[in-house]
């Protein structure tokens, strides 16, 4: 969900038009690298050179690019040397999920067999399955081995009786805050928002004077996939639900989420947080918070390693971490995020892939992670391993968080829920006169109709 | 005779096809095709996320579901009302660009070429950069307007009309000297004679830009406005780039939206049909607008 670095044109607006244009320019490219295809590919192509005993398989995997490319190089390089008959392929894709997503399923709707592994956010299961784009691995990743997972980062990757995905990294929304700020003033990480909107206030009066600059709260309020996690916490948090729970009927025009958004939209936009807000995403919100601007700040996990760095962050020892607030004592809503390593149902190593996926979520290997680049495990025993808490005291707390996190919506035809979602919350949090309660109404029947075309096949 | 002559110019036809062959093929393959394909899926209901449905044609349907989605009608509107802001402000300045350096002055080459620079820089780039100009923490605008009185700073991006007035402002910085440029062609064909009769005839500055420079420059500014309309209905780089279609769909425009259908959402049938409605739309402006084009050069070859 970060910042997209490639630009996507609608050039080829169909399907089929683009496997034809694709096959062109892998033909065209063909022949303009005919003298280098020899050279440039050697070591991958089976039985390229004579110097290699064993025929080679070459496993393409899709990634964003990571935050902590060493640590990555490192990992795939003790794979290969694990495994010397298999060469990995990166390709990295932009770290956006939605410019990911759509990078991605381009290739796999042309059934583009050079991709062998890829992440699955949480979101696409559902759809990757019934677009039959993901493998099931219900064979490689038996029951033994899922129950070494957190049950809730499983549980996601599942869609009808198969499972489609290993957990890599699993996320759920956090509240860090200003340990010194809300010690300095006696306070405690707060549970409720009016609670925390309280202290806010006392702080802010207090602060105001040494720090003009310094808010409330820093959040993620564009419109994007982002917007649809941060408002889903509130709703939740209300007691409220975006669908009924049997996943049947969009409800945003409960009286609990009407509510909840009503909050948002005058509690919080422009008074507790800057307006700027719904220009967020999360590095613009990350980096308020970083530079001492913000007292209380949503993200995900990965964001304890770059608040207690030193290089980047100006309040680096002073942060604390909690479960976000609720509208009542005892109820709190995290978002599910998260990503899963999947095999592509076109690639032509699926049992190569598997050993690659099986190495990179192995517990050494997610030790690895953690402990040099920040990334919460996704394996339960790791969260009271020693080693990992030693170096990241906050697993202890997030554990609870990551096991009652609330997915979003778990449909096939998800990106298209989510994008009425975005403009739905958008619109309500954006524009001066609006009608919360009609918008809502048109929202649910638009979602509904999504739904009910899910449910019509057979 | 007559059938030797017959044989020569059935080669010549011949040859005639074969010389004009690859061009016809590669419009027809990478124009034709792809457009009739469009309008062909168009004409179905296919959701790659429930491959159960099929892909079942059903005729106009999705062009009946386009005129009733409330979507689509803000996406219409508010890209209506980027091309006619974007187009009317680049003419204008496009046009003050060409009298500029239509005039003769030392460094006239030098600014025609630093005109050019903002056209040449890709418009991601330049999306990019406002983006950045227009931040609320540290963008140049708030610099500019409140300097070191930081508490005063403006989210821009962040207020529904602001944000569509910032992409337009992009695109205005971005394509006025390609309107310029385009215009300056025209400038230079008005022969000088025109202007030094009319000085001599005492007439003043305005009289002759409105009454010679003006009506002379007709065709050239009806070019450039059929370029720029055209350009500026298929603007999506900027959106991209700088808001999302947000915030609450205040730039939502028609080509983001086909595209999040078509390749986020995996609606192949209705994101075609929003791309052919796109392409109807830009077809038949063109069309008015060569029409006008050509009346015009005929009226005055009449005269």
């Amino acid at each position: 969900m970060r910042w997209i670095s490639s630009r996507q044109r609608i050039q080829r607006p169909s399907q089929s038009c683009a496997v034809t244009v694709s096959r062109w320019i892998v033909l065209l490219t063909l022949i303009v690298l005919n003298g280098s295809i020899s050279i440039g590919s050697a070591e991958s192509l089976p039985g390229a050179t004579a110097t290699t005993p064993k025929p080679r398989v070459t496993l393409r995997f899709v990634s964003w690019k990571p935050d902590h490319a060493r640590v990555w190089e490192e990992v795939l390089g003790d794979f290969t040397r694990a495994h010397p008959q298999i060469s990995v392929v990166r390709e990295l894709a932009p770290h956006s999920s939605t410019a990911y997503h759509d990078l991605l399923t381009q290739k796999l709707k042309n059934r583009d067999a050079t991709v062998d592994v890829f992440f699955i956010d949480v979101i696409w299961v559902p759809e990757f399955a019934e677009a039959g784009w993901a493998r099931p691995l219900d064979d490689k990743f038996p029951p033994s081995m899922r129950q070494d997972f957190l049950p809730a980062a499983v549980e996601v990757g599942r869609y009808d009786t198969h499972y489609y995905g290993v957990p890599s990294r699993i996320d759920a929304g956090l509240l860090y805050y200003r340990q010194d700020l809300l010690e300095k003033y006696g306070f405690a990480a707060p549970t409720t928002w009016p609670e925390l909107i309280q202290q806010a206030e006392t702080i802010l009066a207090g602060e105001r004077a040494s720090n003009p600059l310094l808010q409330g709260y820093s959040a993620q309020f564009k419109q994007y996939e982002g917007l649809v996690c941060n408002m889903l916490e509130f709703v939740e948090g209300h007691g409220g639900s975006l669908l009924r729970p049997d996943g049947t009927g969009s409800t945003l025009s409960s009286p609990r989420a009407l509510a909840a958004v009503q909050f948002v939209r005058d509690r919080v936009i422009g008074r507790l947080t800057s307006r700027a807000a719904l220009t967020y995403q999360e590095p613009e919100a990350l980096s308020l918070f970083l530079q001492g601007h913000a007292i209380f700040h949503r993200n995900w996990p990965y964001a304890w390693e770059l608040a207690n760095n030193r290089t980047q962050s100006t309040i680096a020892g002073q942060v604390g971490v909690a479960p976000l607030p609720g509208f009542s004592p005892g109820r709190t809503a995290a978002a599910l995020g998260g990503w899963l390593y999947g095999i592509s149902a076109y690639s032509q190593h699926p049992d190569e892939a598997w050993a690659l996926i099986e190495f990179l979520s192995s517990q050494a290997v997610q030790k690895k992670f953690s402990r040099e680049a920040g990334i919460a495990p996704s394996r339960e025993a790791l969260f009271s391993d020693p080693e990992v808490l030693a170096r990241s005291p906050q697993l202890r707390n997030q554990r609870s968080v990551l096991h009652a996190a609330t997915p979003r919506p778990r449909s096939p035809v998800y990106p298209a829920i989510s994008h009425l979602l975005q403009r739905y919350f958008s619109r309500a949090l954006a524009v001066e006169d609006i009608d919360l309660a009609q918008e809502a109404a048109v929202t649910d029947t638009h979602i509904d109709r999504l739904l009910a075309l899910t449910k019509a096949a057979p | 005779m007559m059938r030797a002559h017959a044989v020569l110019r059935r080669r010549e036809g011949l040859a005639a096809w074969l010389m004009v062959a690859p061009a016809l093929l590669v419009t027809v393959v990478f124009a034709l095709y792809p457009v009739a394909d469009s309008l062909w899926l168009s004409l179905h209901h296919i959701f790659v996320g429930i491959p159960q449905l099929g892909s079942p044609f059903v005729g106009l349907e999705n062009y009946q579901a386009l005129l009733h989605d409330p979507v689509a009608h803000q996406a219409f509107v508010v890209t209506l009302g980027f091309v006619v802001l974007s187009t009317l402000l680049e003419l204008a300045c496009g046009l003050i660009i060409a009298l500029v350096i239509h005039e003769r002055f030392r460094g006239r080459g030098l600014v025609r070429g630093a005109i050019l620079i903002p056209w040449a820089i890709p418009t991601v780039v330049a999306s990019q950069l406002w983006r950045y100009i227009f931040n609320d923490q540290y963008g140049f605008a708030n610099l500019l307007l409140f300097g070191d009185r930081v508490t005063d700073y403006i989210p821009w991006l962040a207020y529904p009309s602001v944000a569509l007035a910032v992409v337009v402002l992009a695109d205005v910085w971005k394509t006025s000297s390609f309107a310029g440029l385009m215009i300056l062609a025209g400038l230079q064909v008005i022969p000088g004679d025109l202007y030094d009769a009319a000085r001599v005839d005492g007439a003043t500055v305005w009289q002759r830009f409105w009454h010679i420079t003006l009506p002379l420059l007709k065709p050239a500014l009806l070019l450039a406005l059929l370029f720029r309309t055209m350009d500026a209905f298929r603007v999506f780089d900027l959106v991209f780039v700088m808001t999302q279609g947000g915030p609450g769909d205040a730039t939502q425009v028609l080509q983001f939206y086909g595209y999040q259908t078509l390749f986020t959402e995996g609606r192949i049938g209705y994101g075609s049909a929003i791309s052919v409605a796109v392409f109807l739309m830009i077809l038949a402006l063109s069309l008015t607008y060569l029409r006008a084009i050509g009346s015009n050069l005929l009226e005055r070859r009449g005269s």
